[in-house]
């Protein structure tokens, strides 16, 4: 579904990420880990062109994403392609982005009438009908800011999967939520896996990714350096920096 | 276009240009002692200083500008003073920036942390030295680049005591109007003059802007 | 002043104080479209223009606002441009305001959280469709204060416009005055009248900035 060949970035002269290669399969979940700064959300970012990798190649079903290769060289791809293939893939942010000025039900709706050209009733239904599917369906009519932040991801959630995309993206769907709030934005996650949905996660929750992802992928300085089943990445990994970065985590979380 | 006839009227021009300019820096200089003094009076204890203070800052603030200079030439006329316009209109340029200045250093004076005085007082600091070493020094920082805005404002607002008769730029270039017959080019070398300060002040006070948030030397 | 005097030039005060209206209100809506149109055009990758767009926003307020109604009023006609004061005086405040509207404006566009904007990337639409549905509704709402602001700024700047001979009430209170040399009590009422006026609209300003404010605080949070 999602083919990362040798994709490098550099911000100026930073290089986020170096010859990245990664795949998903159709319904597979996986799950990006690392240390800050090594370059997961940048990754993800690249696979909607949210970012504009430099190198490499990134292909949506086959379909290469952002650039357009002719006889002369490399293009940008035109913006309605760009646009078109967007609304295929579904992006869930760390900050909700929900729009403060459109009610839960309006936010949902919205890519529905606009990108999608459905009349309002129609698009209001299905809204109404995700809002339901992530449990929300009695806050329609509530505003961005009289929700917990647990209910906003839930229903950004909702604002992505209305517009049925092939796959999803999360970035760091829980790392701006209280620690109360996580396990229901988890708990649709998890349900949204078991339906078989193509997921691709930037996460820190590794209660998640060892029991919800198909394959997790560690990345420290801009390259992959452990991928695999979460057993092995987890458990039997020979990689130091992977050891040394799950070390930490058990240290700071088994009191 | 004749802007020949402008080059004559340079020097005049820019003679002129050093009255507002002296003009706008005795405005601006009154209206800190004032704005000072107001601004004291508003977080005073005292009720009615507060009161006073707020008065003060509503009804020059809220009265234009060019009312009070005229109300202030007025009001020493009908008393009899025998003032020349040039202390009326530093008057009314200081009374009424007094009224912005005190809220400048007020809302500078509010975002000193109250935490840094609290620290002073618990090392034994006298109230004076406090107010000598630590806040005031920083309400300064903060208050200093709105108020070389202040004095951008205060330079423009000028121009308008033109009309009672001092031989500032605006005064000057409706003069060479007259006598020119070009008032076009008049007023616009008059206006390109102001700007040329504006921008030099501007440029000024965002080289201020800069070095201060760069947590200056003390 | 005796009270029949007054009551004599009542008519003319009120007259006066209908031109400062409708200066006020048409040079307002002029500036606000003009400084509309300015931050718009701002936004284009077009260097050269956003160049010319900075130097007409610089110009204007870098300058004194009496300077900018002479240049108009008094050297219009020898550029072509024959103006009665009245329109003068409005054209004048259109210009001056446009200035400070299109930075208001400005600051508006730029408080748009990038979030919002990507989200709706993400979901594929159009730059149209963002601008009109995201950018320009989130933008606006912030704005709210600063414009009310500025026309609260406006309306004290329409007294300038005497001095080029425009009749409104400043104007009006002034040919009292020298008609009944009653200077002084002229301009002290003035003063308080307008004193009370500007309290008055400040006071409905923030009134409606706080409804407004309530209602843009239910933010998305971060």
């Amino acid at each position: 579904m999602i083919e990362i060949k040798r994709v490098s970035k550099s911000f100026g002269a930073l290089q986020v990420l170096r010859e990245v290669d990664l795949s998903v399969a159709r319904s597979e979940v996986v799950c990006l880990i690392g240390p800050s700064g090594s370059g997961k959300s940048t990754l993800l970012r690249c696979v909607n062109f949210l970012e504009a990798y430099d190198s490499g190649e990134i292909r949506i079903e086959g379909r290469l994403i952002g650039y357009r290769d002719e006889p002369g060289g490399r293009r940008p791809m035109p913006a309605r392609d760009l646009r078109e293939m967007r609304r295929e893939i579904g992006m869930v942010f760390q900050h909700f982005n929900l729009w403060p000025h459109m009610t839960a039900l309006g936010n949902v709706a919205e890519p529905l009438k606009r990108v999608r050209g459905l009349p309002a009733s129609e698009a209001d239904e299905r809204a109404l009908a995700m809002l339901k599917r992530v449990g929300l369906a009695d806050k329609a009519a509530a505003y961005p800011g009289k929700l917990s932040g647990g209910q906003q991801q839930r229903v950004a959630i909702a604002r992505a999967l209305a517009m049925q995309p092939r796959l999803m993206l999360f970035d760091e769907p829980t790392s701006a939520l209280d620690p109360e709030l996580v396990g229901e934005v988890l708990e649709v996650m998890r349900d949204l896996a078991a339906e078989g949905m193509t997921m691709l996660i930037v996460t820190h929750e590794m209660g998640f990714a060892a029991h919800v992802a198909d394959r997790i992928a560690f990345i420290d300085s801009g390259r992959i350096v452990e991928q695999g089943p979460p057993k092995k990445v987890f458990h039997e990994s020979a990689e130091p920096r992977v050891r040394q970065f799950l070390q930490t985590y058990h240290d700071r979380n088994s009191f | 276009m004749r802007f020949d006839i402008i080059l004559h009227s340079l020097g005049y021009l820019l003679r002129a240009a050093a009255v507002t300019v002296a003009l706008s820096l005795a405005g601006i200089a009154l209206g800190f002692v004032i704005g000072a003094l107001v601004c004291a009076a508003r977080r005073s204890g005292d009720r009615f200083l507060r009161r006073l203070g707020g008065f003060y800052v509503s009804f020059f603030r809220g009265v234009p500008l060019l009312v009070q200079l005229l109300f202030i030439y007025y009001f020493l006329a009908e008393y009899g003073l025998d003032v020349p316009a040039v202390v009326a209109a530093i008057g009314g340029l200081g009374l009424a920036s007094g009224a912005y200045q005190a809220e400048i250093l007020r809302g500078a004076l509010n975002a000193t942390p109250a935490g840094q005085a609290e620290a002073a007082t618990a090392l034994g600091f006298a109230p004076f030295d406090i107010w000598r070493r630590i806040l005031l020094p920083q309400a300064l920082r903060i208050a200093a680049p709105p108020l070389i805005n202040e004095f951008i404002l205060l330079l423009k607002a000028s121009s308008l005591v033109s009309v009672v008769g001092i031989a500032e730029l605006t005064r000057v270039s409706m003069n060479i109007a007259s006598m020119t017959y070009r008032p076009f080019e008049a007023y616009l070398a008059g206006g390109m003059i102001y700007l040329a300060i504006n921008l030099c002040l501007a440029a000024f006070g965002a080289f201020a802007e800069r070095r201060l948030a760069a947590g200056g030397s003390t | 002043m005796s009270f029949a005097v007054l009551l004599h030039y009542l008519p003319s005060l009120i007259a006066g104080f209908g031109v400062t209206v409708l200066c006020w209100s048409a040079g307002s809506i002029l500036g606000l479209a003009i400084g509309f149109a300015v931050a718009l055009l701002n936004r284009l990758p077009a260097p050269p223009l956003r160049w010319l767009l900075r130097a007409y926003v610089e110009i204007l307020r870098g300058t004194p606002f009496l300077v900018q109604l002479f240049l108009l009023y008094a050297g219009g006609p020898y550029i072509g441009l024959r103006l009665s004061a009245t329109a003068a005086g409005i054209l004048g405040l259109g210009l001056y305001s446009s200035a400070y509207f299109a930075e208001i404006f400005r600051a508006g566009f730029a408080a748009v959280p990038q979030g919002q904007i990507e989200a709706a990337m993400s979901v594929g639409m159009t730059p149209g469709d963002i601008l009109w549905r995201v950018t320009l509704p989130i933008a606006l709402a912030s704005t709210v204060p600063a414009i009310v602001n500025m026309l609260v700024i406006l309306s004290k700047e329409t007294v300038v416009l005497s001095i080029i001979t425009v009749p409104e009430l400043m104007y009006q209170m002034q040919t009292m005055a020298a008609e009944t040399f009653t200077a002084f009590d002229a301009i002290f009422a003035m003063a308080i009248f307008y004193w009370l006026l500007v309290e008055a609209v400040s006071r409905v300003g923030r009134r409606l900035e706080i409804k407004l404010t309530a209602f843009m605080a239910r933010e998305a949070s971060a």
